[in-house]
């Protein structure tokens, strides 16, 4: 064989995968983008090249509310998923028998289907019936049942722990691992420099694992922005809209009213938020790359 | 000051003891080696001594005073590790100042000993680079560095050469014991190489299987191994063994030929495991004869084996001899330098 046809050869074998990207994903994201730009009257197209949908999406009283509890949905999220992951890892990266069974019981809560989540955890947060609802009142937290769910202050703050309870897992499980491959004897250089067992964390191993924990990170972020199940089968936005995200109003308006076009425009606005944070991942990445990596 | 003893030191895994009561003095400004095979329990010595170990029962004490029961950074020890162990993200200079930093010790302070500790090491031009861009020598002075801007009691080197290659590691090692000269600071050095042992140290331990087998300054050991072991471990190339036995008074090899007299002590008749070294072996115009088996000039001198009596025996010499394999010649042996050891407990005789 020679070189050119090798080429071809090379071509014909991605070519499947180029195809699969084409269909599924450059293709319904192309679908998007022009319906974010077409008018739809009662579900007819009324006219394409149109801002009317984004006008829309930002005359829509909703939308504030649905910004701001994305905002708490994905850094709230993200913020709390790392931050618990990188405690817990921490502790899982003891060497004990407790600490070994744990990594491996820990993953449980991943390993559950969305919907079997969502559905325990509705009803363990029910107001009449829940029963950490229950809990409470015995314990003397509190005089009556608590509506957890019902109540518009508290539902996302609800949605971001079961999220935690959810994705927190394998952040613990990553970072426990990038933890571990620490070398020991930068560990015991730092103990013999006097450095205490904070110093230790924060001298050497945090910025040992500064590459998993950015990486992390940001794949949390993209998770949580896509998560969809777990607030639609626990409140569908509600009370009153109050628990209403992105990923759920999408859906909501896209699905339940037809409005394509308002659904697209936040959509798109959605994709653009996305970008950004793998450009800012792509970037960090770049950045410590370009300084030779972490080690 | 920085006076270590180590009395009776013991450590277990579980039911497995690895150090069975150890025991060693190191006198103020000493440099000390701990040398071994690898399994032998001086590495973990080492690191009981620096605390990153527990003992399982024993005393250590600095100047008098006990540190069993101090933290590593309370102890006011340095150590340098086998891999460096420097922090990757941080330059020479953040590295050296690392320990004065956690030390709380005041920037200007910090900035002007690790200057100190830099132009020691030559290190100067080199301070703001990452450990990733230095070579494994400098990397090995950063980590000297780190030591020494801490001007501790005593410091602990864990193999520190084992890294580098070998014309580095002969340079390393005049430097650190230039080092040890200029600083005057006790250290305690471990490593499996002995000859290592032999150009650096003050006094050299010589440990196997969680014992000591033998203290002693580089040509006490060299000159009076205590034992077997201790003769076939330090010199290079390796002393030769063969059995022999006294017979009026001279060391008689296994065929009947005469090797040297015997060493005095032994008893007429006794049967013991003669030990002689390369260097010591000399072609004679007398003396017990034996067959070329294998030539290896090396330029500086001429290493050569020879079928002594039925053992393989390894001769070397200055002198250019022109031998061939086949060869017959005589060999005898420099005096007073056979060794005779028991052939049981292989404990120096005589």
């Amino acid at each position: 064989m020679n070189r050119s046809s090798d080429r071809w050869l090379a071509y014909f074998l991605i070519l499947p995968v180029v195809a699969a990207v084409l269909a599924f994903v450059l293709g319904p994201t192309w679908d998007v983008a022009t319906l974010s730009l077409t008018q739809f009257v009662m579900g007819q197209e009324r006219g394409f090249g149109t801002l009317v949908n984004f006008e829309a999406l930002w005359a829509d009283p909703v939308f504030g509310t649905v910004v701001v509890n994305t905002a708490i949905w994905i850094l709230g999220g993200t913020v709390f998923c790392v931050l618990t992951g990188l405690a817990v890892g921490a502790y899982l990266a003891i060497d004990s028998k407790v600490t070994t069974a744990l990594r491996a019981l820990i993953l449980l809560p991943w390993v559950l289907p969305d919907v079997v989540t969502a559905m325990a955890w509705k009803w363990m947060l029910h107001g009449q019936v829940g029963v950490i609802g229950d809990a409470f009142t015995r314990v003397g937290l509190s005089d009556q049942p608590i509506s957890f769910l019902g109540d518009p202050d508290l539902v996302m703050w609800m949605l971001v722990i079961v999220l935690v309870w959810r994705k927190m897992p394998l952040v613990a499980l990553i970072l426990c691992a990038a933890i571990r491959s620490v070398p020991a004897e930068q560990i015991e250089a730092a103990r013999m420099d006097g450095a205490n067992a904070f110093q230790r964390f924060r001298h050497v191993i945090l910025p040992n694992i500064s590459f998993s924990l950015t990486a992390v990170t940001v794949i949390s972020m993209i998770w949580i922005t896509a998560e969809f199940t777990l607030p639609w089968v626990m409140t569908g936005g509600g009370p009153a809209n109050s628990s209403q995200i992105m990923s759920t109003y999408i859906y909501q308006q896209s699905f339940q009213f037809f409005n394509w076009g308002v659904g697209s425009a936040m959509s798109v606005v959605n994709l653009v938020f996305l970008m950004a944070v793998v450009g800012l991942y792509l970037y960090i990445n770049r950045r410590s790359w370009a300084a030779g990596g972490s080690k | 000051m920085g006076s270590v003893a180590l009395r009776d030191i013991r450590k277990s895994y579980g039911a497995v003891e690895v150090l069975h009561g150890i025991d060693l003095d190191v006198a103020d400004g000493e440099f000390v080696v701990l040398v071994g095979p690898s399994g032998c329990g001086k590495s973990t010595l080492l690191r009981s001594l620096a605390g990153l170990e527990t003992i399982s029962g024993g005393e250590i004490s600095i100047d008098g005073s006990s540190i069993v029961h101090l933290h590593p950074k309370s102890r006011d020890i340095a150590m340098v590790f086998q891999n460096y162990a420097l922090y990757p993200h941080m330059n020479v200079a953040k590295n050296m100042g690392f320990p004065l930093q956690m030390a709380k010790v005041s920037k200007s302070e910090i900035d002007e000993k690790v200057a100190k500790a830099a132009e020691i090491l030559s290190l100067t031009q080199m301070l703001k680079r990452y450990p990733k861009q230095l070579s494994g020598g400098q990397r090995q002075r950063v980590a000297m560095g780190r030591a020494i801007v801490r001007d501790p009691k005593v410091f602990l080197f864990d193999e520190p050469l084992s890294n580098l290659d070998a014309a580095l590691r002969v340079q390393m090692r005049t430097e650190i014991k230039g080092l040890h000269q200029r600083l005057g600071t006790t250290i305690v050095y471990v490593t499996h190489d002995q000859i290592e042992a032999m150009t650096m140290a003050d006094k050299i331990v010589v440990m196997k299987d969680g014992h000591v087998e033998q203290i002693g300054a580089p040509l006490d050991l060299y000159d009076r191994p205590a034992n077997r072991f201790v003769a076939g471990f330090i010199g290079s190339p390796a002393m030769n063994f063969m059995p022999a036995k006294v017979e009026n008074g001279q060391a008689v090899l296994e065929n009947g030929a005469v090797l040297a007299p015997a060493p005095e002590g032994l008893t007429e008749g006794q049967a013991f495991t003669a030990g002689v070294r390369p260097e010591h072996l000399m072609v004679a115009d007398q003396g017990a004869s034996a067959n070329v088996t294998v030539v290896e000039p090396t330029g500086a001198e001429l290493q050569f084996v020879v079928d002594l009596a039925g053992t393989p025996t390894l001769v070397s010499t200055r002198d250019r001899l022109h031998l061939r394999l086949g060869d017959t010649l005589h060999l005898e042996v420099e005096a007073g330098r056979l060794h005779a050891f028991d052939s049981e407990t292989g404990v120096r005789l005589g």
